[in-house]
């Protein structure tokens, strides 16, 4: 019996200790597993995010050379040789794509019939709209990297200057941005559009790429140059502002050394989302017809193309649209990996 | 002494003894929405070459402007200002910009109260100390680099090599108030302002800095003004001392001077709310009574007279001025310690005790 006793009794103060160790070692396990479950599904939408990205980077850069097909009427002589080519092939014209399957009482279509082409259909003109989705995004990015860099050129240096030099600077360079934010931004896209575009034609053949993206600067500064302005006046109060002048510092090294690589972080992410706002007023103005001329495609000239025939080619539309919404899905979600990246240690504690 | 001292061609502006600051009847008031605040009122006192000046008040009376007003590191805006600073002979009130920038650093540099704010987060520790070297002397990089990862040794930060490519946060407190003092030292200027250097630190790292400035002093034949509210840390580390209250300098005298016949009121209640070592544990600390006054209307008369003991009718009705106890000890009171009506006074405040 007192064999039996002793190592019951013993361990009553044992087992609560053993108990305890598994117990703590389990919630101590479990606590950093799901974190880390978190954050790794994080990281993956963000890679997929990059992916997406870099294969959309790469083949506006070299659309040229991939076996792109039929996307426009560029590759042809004149255009009296693409209208004989559409003619010829008017069997092309608005194919479904080869997976999508549907009956329909008009048009009813079947998996692996022959009318069907390429992997996003075709259009009226029976071009591979895959290939005119891919031209598109050289235009579409173009567009919108050029306009933010620029706006972030101009509106950033207007920013640093006005937070920093205050006083009448500063407020001549926010009553002018708060002008141009009081604008509805449509308008006066369109405005500085046509006012910088050939208006004698009403076709829109003359219209460069220029004119869309001085307006889309002009929409992306004076958001960027108050954000910019903001951070810069918080900076520039801080204690190691006035270190770096009571060691002499000039205001042009203070500006560029001491202030702008705190604000920069800021400034990149919110350009990167800019960017995704800028692809998609670029798309507004491609579907009011004020966008880059009619045969070289852009999104959102592609969207509104097949917007009268959205009943029976759904495609035309809707495949565009579909890119569109996943590059600027995934521009933000880069936005937001960058700005969780960038967050700015300070020193404290 | 230090090698890349070599370099300065400003001979001129740093006599090797003798006088080297001579602040005269500065004053610094800032006009703001409710009335104009006498930060720094009227203050006049020198310092020699190699001297240790310490300059004490408690909060708000106007040491860290004082500092600032005599670098002339504040705002144009808002700001009335007036006397003069004279620096290695050469007047700074009336100095440009541009060649205010060339003794900022060389010849006169500041260390911060709060070594966590006075960093740039994002620049590396390396980079930041190497700016003034760059900028007043104009050394290559590479020579920069030598000559941190040897001021970085100087002020006791161990792997110095390392923490060049570290970041702020990657510090603690007690070595980001190294670096503050490394970069402060870089150019090897003749006065260093240490404005309130210890105020964030913990009390073992607050003397290893103390001692640190005064090693570099030695070795540098530096001057420094040592802000602070703590009339201990000062008693070790000057040869002279400023007592200000509201704007004003109340006492002024040599160290050993003012700590061993204290003239102002003020000295004395300061000194008091030290707490002291041979008292009994749970010894009340002694405190000033009332607030510091309100420097846009400061009280008519004495300006402590709000708060002092031995206040009399004629405190409040006429300014003391600064008068000399004995050479080189000023103070500016009706009743100073050792007078009648103080001997008075105390007695009774010892009977209700």
């Amino acid at each position: 019996m007192s064999d039996t006793t002793v190592p019951t009794d013993d361990p009553t103060g044992d087992p609560t200790s053993n108990q305890a160790t598994p117990g703590t070692s389990v919630t101590e396990d479990s606590a950093p597993a799901t974190a880390k479950k978190f954050r790794r599904r994080g990281v993956v939408t963000m890679w997929l995010a990059v992916v997406w990205l870099v294969f959309l980077v790469f083949t506006a850069i070299g659309a040229s050379w991939l076996p792109y097909v039929n996307h426009s009427c560029d590759q042809f002589a004149d255009e009296a040789q693409c209208i004989t080519h559409i003619d010829t092939n008017a069997l092309l014209s608005e194919r479904p794509p080869v997976w999508a399957t549907f009956s329909d009482t008009t048009r009813p279509v079947v998996r692996d019939a022959a009318e069907r082409a390429g992997l996003f259909g075709t259009d009226t003109n029976g071009f591979d709209i895959f290939s005119r989705t891919m031209f598109g995004a050289r235009y579409s990015l173009l567009i919108g990297a050029l306009s933010i860099v620029f706006g972030i050129l101009i509106g950033g240096t207007l920013g640093l200057v006005a937070g920093y030099v205050g006083r009448r600077v500063d407020r001549v360079i926010d009553s002018i941005m708060n002008i141009f934010l009081a604008f509805p931004a449509l308008l006066l896209v369109i405005f500085i559009v046509g006012f910088f575009s050939d208006s004698g034609t009403t076709e829109a053949k003359s219209r460069s790429i220029v004119p869309i993206i001085f307006a889309l600067v002009i929409l992306s500064i004076p958001p960027i140059a108050r954000l910019v302005r903001a951070n810069t006046i918080v900076y520039a109060q801080r204690e190691f502002v006035t270190a770096a002048r009571s060691l002499g510092a000039r205001n042009s090294r203070i500006i560029t050394r001491e202030i702008l690589p705190n604000v920069f972080p800021a400034m990149v992410t919110f350009a990167i989302t800019g960017m995704a706002i800028l692809i998609v007023a670029e798309g507004a103005l491609a579907y009011l017809g004020l966008s880059v001329s009619a045969p070289n495609p852009t999104w959102g000239a592609m969207i509104f193309g097949g917007q009268s025939r959205l009943e029976t080619a759904w495609w035309m539309s809707i495949m565009p649209s579909a890119v569109m919404f996943l590059t600027v899905l995934s521009i933000n979600l880069l936005g937001d990996a960058l700005t969780e990246r960038f967050r700015i240690r300070e020193a404290i504690g | 002494m230090n090698d890349f001292r070599a370099n300065e061609t400003q001979t001129r502006l740093r006599p090797e003894s003798g006088e080297l600051l001579r602040i005269d009847d500065l004053y610094t008031h800032f006009s703001t929405a409710l009335g104009v605040v006498r930060a720094v009122d009227h203050v006049s006192f020198s310092l020699d070459r190699g001297e240790r000046l310490g300059i004490v008040g408690e909060s708000g009376c106007g040491k860290t402007i004082l500092s600032r007003s005599i670098m002339g590191l504040l705002p144009r805006r808002n700001v009335l200002r007036g006397g003069s600073v004279v620096f290695g002979g050469a007047e700074l009130t009336t100095m440009s910009l541009k060649d205010r920038r060339r003794i900022w650093g060389a010849e006169m540099a500041m260390i911060f109260q709060d070594p966590m704010t006075s960093l740039n987060p994002v620049i590396k520790i390396g980079k930041q100390l190497a700016e003034p070297l760059r900028v007043h002397l104009g050394m290559t990089k590479a020579d920069a680099r030598a000559t941190v990862l040897k001021l970085l040794q100087d002020v006791g930060i161990p792997e110095p090599d390392k923490r060049l490519d570290q970041y702020a946060h990657e510090l603690s407190g007690g070595m980001r108030q190294r670096v503050m003092i490394a970069m402060a030292l870089a150019c090897g200027p003749s006065v260093l302002f240490a404005d309130e250097p210890t105020t964030a630190l913990d009390v073992t790292v607050q003397a290893q800095i103390l001692d640190l400035i005064e090693r570099q002093r030695r070795e540098r034949n530096m001057s420094t003004i040592l802000v602070t509210h703590d009339l201990g840390v000062v008693a070790g580390h000057t040869d002279k001392i400023v007592v200000m209250y509201a704007g004003k300098i109340v006492e002024m005298a040599s160290t050993g001077s003012l700590f061993g016949a204290m003239k102002m009121p003020y000295t004395e209640a300061l000194f008091q709310s030290i707490p002291k070592l041979e008292q009994p544990a749970h010894t009340r600390l002694v405190t000033i009574g009332g607030r510091p006054p309100n420097l846009i209307h400061p009280p008519a008369g004495c300006r402590f007279s709000p708060r002092c003991p031995y206040a009399t009718d004629a405190c409040t009705t006429h300014e003391p001025p600064l008068v000399e106890a004995s050479p080189g000890h000023w103070f500016a009171c009706h009743h100073p310690v050792g007078s009648e009506r103080w001997h008075e006074v105390s007695v009774r405040r010892r009977e209700v005790a």
